[in-house]
């Protein structure tokens, strides 16, 4: 039964008790330890025992299994699984370009900030929340448990929209002040006029599992244009005169797909998940399933 | 302005131009575009890079709105100065087509007669029709025929201008001037119905009648067809008589030349088919000669004069003469030899020369038929003989007619001045002796009578005029006085001369006057061109055939009595071919048109549908852009 502390306008209550079966997959973690789940940490245990092996020189002496050698004579040194403290990054773009569509990309940006978020929490990970582009002020420091939903909830709903694109400079600070290994997902629509290779290499350095989900508004996948206009840009207030025609409107879309294939194959090709989705998808349908199917959560 | 005014009906509209750089700034002004905030403009930026780079006119078809804009403003520019090109054809809305079908028009220039041409030119004002213009069509030779009344059907009208074939007549223009002054606008009647009537008279302009029947109130185009004058013909073909001498009959032959230097040929006679004379014969430029040939002793047949040569006009080369006996009125008086009325009678019967007159007493009278007039005087046989006959003082053996007691000193009362016997006639002042009391049967008419009596009836039976006089002429004083002779001159016009009437030629359009044949029955017309018309005839009065358009021998055949009729033209302003250069119409003088019918055409209706055609392309380009 969610506390009304948990309550926020973002996320609906039913939804948020579904999402606390979900939990975030981490594949890094179980890479180094044992095959099987990840645990959750319990207060005052730090290893837990996971399996043996050969001794072989050089092995910590303290390690080795005396009741066994007492037995069978023989050095076999006793393995612990480290319990890593995961933490999930999500990191928003809060450029002026994220408020726009309809529903606009920032609120469809946030709604699943909260959900990815709650996930985490629910599962007692570490959740960091940050902001890495526009005006809007940095994350609040990373939180743990469902008691700090609430907090979640409130810092994403009093966020805004503004400002230039600059995803580079906001990954690099993020990774410098939040040094926790773990997953992170980058919330954004990658129109930064600079490029995105650089931001995503950024958060390739951190060595956490990178997802990148790329979120364009139904009108910039399928703009309804007509007549000469005079497109003005939200951000860097620069503008293109068009006469909407036939020929620019194909033009335009081959040019849409060229980018987010870029995007996708720039990812891809650096073993980072990738994923397009409109603004105007439900929020339950990208969490129950699109993460879901791409590994994100499970 | 003046060189614009070649061009426009209202060259001054020419200043809407003016607006055209006013829909370049609206244009400009309109180029302010709907400022649109969008996310990021990268897209459409590399977009635009790419069209641009792969649209060399993108500038071009930028501006296409702005351009069909101004081409719209200009059309309606043009448009309201109401611009016009010289068109074949009528402005008309209601023609009417006159086409002269008379002799002239049958000469050929070129590969066609003139009348092909007028046809032609016809063909093309009906080509020229709009929708709304009604047109009619009249031909005229010696008379006018409507072909079609005023009709939008082009077929219809088509079909009425194919029917229209020459004739050999002259032309009358007179029926035209009235069927056209009955569709003039000042006839209250028709104005409503036929508002801007316009007349195209196709004709070379050779009339035959130059009647005016005063203002006619109808614009009237003379459209001249024919150039030519290279003609000659037969305008003279007639049979003269010897007057008082004895001698040959003659053929009289006149030519006309109407061309521009003189004529050598040759004129040949024909009796039938034989060849009776040839003659050689100049004939000066513009100008007549005549020619005389003396016939040889030939009592009927036909006559046909030929001049040598084709020309242009072939029909007026030959003319015919229908040669028939000299009229006799072959006259039979009955009476005793010493009769006072018979010596009256012979002396005024010899003052006319056709009268072959002959006597005989009642004792050697038998009935020969051999008379066209028996006079019996005093005397009557028991069965009477064919022809007229006159009763003088006697009263024949007739159903109806009761003779009485004579009558002392009848007075005489008014006579009956329509009976054509009583012509001319005053015998109020004749003193009679003695008459014959009569009772005069059912149907016969009295002429003159006296208080008891008829003096003088017409008492004709069915088809055999009889004349009755109730009184012996020697016993008044009737004989010297000046209505005697007129009375014997009205009953030889009364004595009908079966098949010797006839005249020796006919003008081609006037009717062929059938004789009164007692009999009745039917006649057959055997035309020139070898067609037959049969011809009801009627017994007491003269039938007219009219069918004579055409010129040539025509045979009438009644019974076993053929008689030839001669039909001609023989009209020196037909064969007088060159075409007239002005027309008299009512009291216009019409000049000839002689090149294509032109009007100016207007052009502000296409200049307005092409600019709502583009008007229709720039919507269809605007929103091909913005939805396409």
């Amino acid at each position: 039964m969610p506390s009304s502390a948990t309550e926020t306008s973002l996320l609906d209550p039913t939804f948020l008790r579904k999402l606390e079966r979900l939990a975030i997959a981490a594949k890094q973690v179980q890479l180094g330890a044992t095959k099987g789940e990840r645990k959750s940490r319990r207060k005052g245990i730090s290893t837990e025992f996971a399996d043996y092996r050969d001794y072989v020189q050089g092995d910590d002496l303290r390690h080795v299994d005396w009741n066994i050698y007492g037995r069978l004579e023989s050095l076999y040194l006793k393995l612990y699984q480290e319990h890593e403290d995961m933490t999930l990054h999500v990191l928003l773009d809060a450029s002026q370009s994220m408020e726009f569509g309809s529903p606009s990309k920032f609120l469809f940006a946030r709604q699943l900030a909260a959900a990815i978020g709650y996930i985490g929490l629910a599962g007692y990970d570490r959740v960091a929340l940050d902001t890495v582009s526009g005006t809007a002020p940095r994350g609040p420091r990373p939180m743990r448990g469902k008691g700090n939903a609430a907090r979640m909830f409130s810092w994403l709903d009093s966020l805004q929209a503004g400002g230039g694109t600059a995803l580079a400079d906001g990954c690099r600070s993020h990774a410098m002040r939040n040094r926790g290994k773990g997953v992170i997902l980058l919330i954004s629509d990658f129109m930064d006029e600079s490029g995105h290779e650089n931001a995503i290499r950024q958060l390739l350095a951190t060595r956490c599992e990178v997802y990148c989900l790329q979120v364009l508004a139904p009108e910039e996948l399928d703009p309804s244009l007509a007549g000469d206009l005079k497109l003005v840009d939200s951000e860097t207030q620069a503008f293109a005169e068009i006469t909407v025609s036939r020929a620019l409107m194909k033009r335009y879309r081959q040019n849409r797909d060229a980018f987010v294939e870029q995007v996708r194959d720039y990812c891809v090709g650096r073993g980072i998940g990738h994923f397009l989705v409109s603004s105007s998808t439900p929020i339950e349908e990208v969490t129950l399933n699109i993460l879901r199917r791409g590994g994100v959560v499970r | 302005m003046n060189a614009l005014g070649a061009f426009f009906l209202n060259p001054l509209n020419l200043a809407f131009l003016g607006l055209i750089p006013i829909v370049v700034l609206l244009y400009i002004l309109k180029l302010r575009r709907t400022e649109v905030v969008i996310p990021s403009t990268m897209l459409w930026m590399k977009s635009l890079q790419d069209l641009t780079a792969n649209a060399p006119f993108q500038r071009l078809r930028k501006n296409l709105l702005l351009f069909l804009q101004i081409l719209i403003l200009a059309l309606l520019a043009l448009a309201l100065a109401r611009p016009f090109i010289t068109a074949e054809g009528t402005t008309g809305a209601n023609l009417c087509v006159v086409i002269d079908r008379s002799a002239s028009m049958q000469t050929v220039e070129g590969d066609e007669t003139r009348l092909a041409q007028a046809k032609e030119r016809a063909r093309m004002l009906i080509d020229s029709l709009e929708s709304g213009d009604r047109m009619m069509i009249v031909s005229y030779a010696s008379t006018a025929d409507v072909h079609c009344e005023l009709t939008d059907d082009q077929g219809r009208l088509r079909t009425a201008l194919d029917s229209i074939e020459a004739a050999d007549t002259r032309s009358n223009i007179r029926d035209v001037m009235l069927i056209v002054r009955s569709l003039a606008p000042d006839n209250p009647d028709i104005a409503a119905v036929v508002p801007d009537l316009e007349v195209f008279l196709l004709s070379d302009g050779k009339l035959s009648d130059g009647d005016s029947l005063g203002e006619i109130n109808v614009p009237v185009n003379f459209m001249r067809v024919g150039e030519t004058r290279e003609n000659a013909g037969i305008t003279g073909f007639a049979l003269r008589e010897p007057q008082g001498v004895e001698g040959p009959r003659q053929a009289f032959i006149g030519v006309h030349n109407e061309r521009e230097n003189a004529l050598e040929t040759t004129v040949t006679l024909y009796y039938e088919d034989d060849a009776l004379a040839v003659e050689e014969l100049t004939v000066d430029a513009e100008s007549v000669s005549n020619l005389v040939f003396a016939l040889p002793d030939l009592d009927t047949g036909m006559l046909r004069a030929e001049i040598d040569g084709e020309d242009v006009l072939a029909m007026d080369n030959r003319a015919w003469l229908a040669l028939r006996p000299p009229e006799r009125i072959r006259t039979l008086i009955v009476s005793d030899s010493d009769a006072g009325s018979a010596y009256f009678l012979r002396r005024a019967l010899a003052l006319d020369a056709r009268v072959e007159l002959s006597a005989i007493t009642p004792d050697d009278y038998a009935d020969t038929g051999n008379h066209d007039l028996t006079i019996f005087v005093g005397w009557t046989p028991e069965v009477l003989p064919a022809g007229t006959l006159l009763f003088i003082n006697a009263v024949p053996p007739m159903e109806g007619l009761v003779a009485g007691d004579p009558i002392e000193n009848p007075p005489v009362m008014a006579p009956d001045r329509d009976h054509p016997i009583m012509r001319f006639l005053s015998p109020g002042n004749i003193g009679i002796a003695q008459a014959i009391q009569v009772t005069l049967p059912e149907g016969a008419r009295s002429l003159l009578s006296s208080r008891e009596t008829p003096l003088i009836a017409d008492i004709s039976t069915g088809l055999q005029r009889v004349l009755l006089l109730s009184f012996d002429i020697a016993d008044t004083n009737w004989p010297v006085q000046l209505s005697f002779p007129l009375f014997v001159q009205n009953l030889l016009a009364w004595t009908p001369l079966p098949g010797s009437a006839a005249q020796a030629s006919i003008m081609a359009g006037k009717p062929i006057e059938l004789p009164a044949v007692p009999e009745g029955g039917e006649a057959t017309v055997t035309h020139p061109d070898g067609t037959t018309s049969i011809v009801k005839l009627d017994p007491s009065r003269p039938v007219q055939f009219a069918a004579t358009e055409h010129t040539g021998p025509y045979l009438v055949t009644v019974g076993e009595r053929e008689t030839a009729y001669a039909v001609n033209l023989l009209d020196k302003n037909e064969t007088s071919i060159i075409p007239a250069e002005t027309l008299e119409f009512g009291k216009a003088e019409l000049a000839a048109i002689t090149g294509a019918m032109q009007f100016d055409r207007e052009l502000w209706p296409w200049l307005v549908l092409a600019g709502l055609a583009i008007l229709m392309i720039e919507w269809w380009i605007y929103s091909y852009r913005a939805h396409g």
